[in-house]
């Protein structure tokens, strides 16, 4: 049990607007994902599904009831710190049974809870221990397991791996996601790390300046963005945003002082809408080296100067320019050999998944 | 490199010898007051300053201890040395809880005018005790508290909270907040939060503010004179009033052995909880 029902929450600091009306219905059981740059308010929104900051206005329930102006004892929610916050004078076991204790929980109650907490993020050996004495890896579980033992409605987590390694990260995240899986609890994630969006959430809320920008599944968000910031702000590399002179239903590009015409869905908006440029959004994954193509696909064979290649491993990011824009191409390995040895290629162009927005607002104009 | 390393030594030997020559300087005094004190009055009288006593005579001990006239009283310092403790010892631990109390609100619980508060509580570090000589004497008339050890207490409290308060808040301030919001959630309120979280972390500050307040407190004169009464005076009066009594001759062996006794009590406490105070202090500032 742990719907969250979030309705019109504004929230102010003096003459600052920190959440500009934000509205998010959660599933029980659900995995959401708070992303977006530094300053949106993402944090402040968790904060105030906590109770830890007063909210100026509106409403937020957990299972129906209005909790907007309970303490956050009374809420039922357990949170993991980005700094972990364990409490260092005491045993990596009391930090994890302190919650219970403060419940008045019984003694050999506790005691079980810590023994199952503990097995099932295996740090069982790690009792005893004061944080002081751990890892970071290791406070992080003990940080999960101090949430996981007061087996609560919500599960709040706050940027909690941005302080461990890059390994030990993608580690992490698998795990979170399988303790997920387990129990089934309603999780709230906020993160600035877009790959840790993609991979964990149910769903993802993507905001930026105290607003929900979209709210979707990843496959929506990634596929279907609703803005060019949404777009921008998912995927890396990053989808390639190319100024385009619109002829009928068409899109012009240049490239070596040759023009290419683009079809794309939906050319027929095109017209309707009435510009006479937009911004043509493809991802990099959508240029690649000739080859055979899926069913659906809308094709077209470009050339591409490449200036300069950046070889992943599974893939190669090409670097070229389009209209004068930088743009990235996904080629494979040995297709990006001949591009870094040639510096002039021919790419295969699929605008079949390919977005269009508005020059100056970003919005999209063919949804 | 070799004549970079005998320079270095020839530094070394240089700085070492001044701090000795300067912890010389310091310590003389102590010395003359604890071999004066050991002598007859004969030998003070004839004999070099300096110089060793021929025997560990500890009758001028016994004498500032249990038998020395303080003005009309002749029972030595020992009564008045308990009147000091009943005095020093609540003023300490009721200063030292209040000051934690305050440091805690006004760090981790902070409200509207909350440093503004905090900086006025910092002005009472500044106040001279000259000034408000008067107007607290009104108040613990007032109060039914005059010449009494409940007054002077009150009067080290009030004191002592400005300067407790100033070391808790800087140290707390230096313990991140997301802890507070970490035990909120885990459901444990103000004090319970206090209890388990802030206090056994706590140590080396308490440290710090108990020798500061015992030393303030122990060592005034002021407060003392002016807002005790026959019965309730601190040691550092009846230290005053002992060297100034004179019957026939001077006895600096008993001034001697007096002051020692007085200053006993704060060496002791440096002595036990020193090295905390330096580590104390410092772990305050820096986070400050």
């Amino acid at each position: 049990m742990g719907s969250i029902k979030i309705q019109q929450l504004t929230k102010s600091f003096g003459d600052t607007e920190v959440l500009k009306g934000i509205d998010l219905d959660i599933k029980d059981g659900e995995f959401l994902i708070l992303v977006g740059p530094s300053g949106c308010g993402k944090s402040t929104l968790m904060n105030s599904i906590a109770g830890l900051e007063d909210v100026t206005s509106g409403d937020i329930l957990i299972d129906g009831n209005n909790v907007t102006d309970l303490s956050p004892k009374e809420r039922d929610i357990a949170m993991v710190f980005q700094s972990y916050a364990l409490y260092p004078t005491m045993s990596v076991s009391r930090n994890i049974s302190f919650g219970l204790e403060m419940r008045k929980v019984p003694k050999a109650e506790i005691e079980k809870t810590v023994a199952d907490v503990s097995q099932l993020l295996q740090i069982e050996h790690l009792l005893d221990r004061k944080p002081s004495a751990l890892s970071g890896g290791q406070r992080q579980r003990v940080a999960m397991g101090r949430a996981l033992a007061r087996n609560p409605r919500v599960f709040l987590f706050d940027e909690p791996l941005s302080n461990l390694d890059a390994k030990l990260r993608v580690e992490m995240r698998t795990e979170i996601k399988k303790l997920h899986k387990r129990l089934g609890t309603t999780i709230v994630y906020v993160t600035h790390d877009q790959v840790e969006a993609m991979t964990l959430a149910d769903r993802i809320a993507v905001m930026k300046d105290g607003q929900v920008q979209q709210f979707g599944t990843p496959y929506e968000i990634y596929n279907n963005p609703a803005n060019r910031f949404v777009a921008d702000f998912m995927g890396s590399p990053p989808m390639n945003f190319i100024e385009c002179v619109v002829l009928d239903d068409k899109l012009v590009i240049e490239s070596q002082g040759e023009k290419f015409e683009l079809h794309i869905k939906h050319g027929e908006r095109l017209k309707d809408a009435g510009v006479e440029t937009v911004i043509l959004g493809i991802r990099p994954e959508m240029i690649t080296e000739p080859k055979p193509h899926v069913a659906g696909a809308l094709v077209h064979s470009l050339s591409m100067q490449v200036d300069v290649t950046e070889p992943m491993g599974p893939d190669t990011i090409a670097f070229g320019q389009w209209n004068g824009t930088e743009i990235q191409a996904r080629l494979s390995p040995e297709a990006g050999v001949e591009a870094q040895l040639t510096g002039l290629i021919k790419v295969q162009v699929d605008t079949s998944k390919a977005v269009l927005f508005d020059a100056f607002s970003g919005a999209r104009i063919d949804a | 490199m070799r004549a970079s390393t005998t320079s270095h030594k020839l530094y070394k030997a240089l700085f070492v010898t001044l701090l000795l020559a300067a912890a010389l300087v310091y310590l003389a005094p102590l010395y003359v007051m604890l071999t004066t004190s050991f002598k007859g009055i004969e030998e003070i009288r004839n004999g070099n300053i300096l110089a060793l006593p021929d025997a560990l005579n500890t009758s001028a001990w016994s004498k500032a201890w249990s038998s020395a006239c303080t003005g009309g009283d002749c029972y030595g310092l020992a009564p008045y040395f308990w009147n000091s403790m009943r005095i020093v010892l609540p003023a300490v631990l009721i200063s030292t809880v209040i000051g934690a109390l305050n440091g805690y609100v006004l760090s981790q619980w902070q409200f509207r005018g909350s440093n503004f508060l905090f900086g006025a509580l910092l002005f009472g570090c500044f106040i001279p005790f000259q000034v408000i000589l008067l107007p607290m004497a009104m108040l613990l008339a007032w109060l039914g508290l005059a010449n009494t050890v409940t007054g002077l207490v009150l009067v080290h409290v009030i004191y002592g909270v400005a300067f407790t308060t100033l070391f808790f808040r800087n140290y707390y301030v230096g313990i991140p907040t997301e802890l507070v919001r970490a035990a909120r959630l885990d459901g444990a309120g103000f004090f319970a939060i206090f209890r388990h979280v802030f206090l056994p972390l706590s140590s080396p500050i308490i440290v710090v503010s108990v020798i500061w307040q015992f030393t303030q407190i122990w060592n005034d004169f002021l407060f003392g004179v002016v807002y005790s009464g026959p019965g309730t005076q601190p040691i550092t009066v009846a230290l005053n009033n002992l060297v100034n009594t004179t019957m026939g001759g001077k006895e600096y062996n008993v001034d001697m052995a007096a002051a020692v006794i007085a200053a006993l009590p704060t060496l002791v406490v440096y002595l036990v909880a020193g090295k905390y105070f330096v580590r104390g202090l410092t772990a305050g500032a820096v986070k400050g």
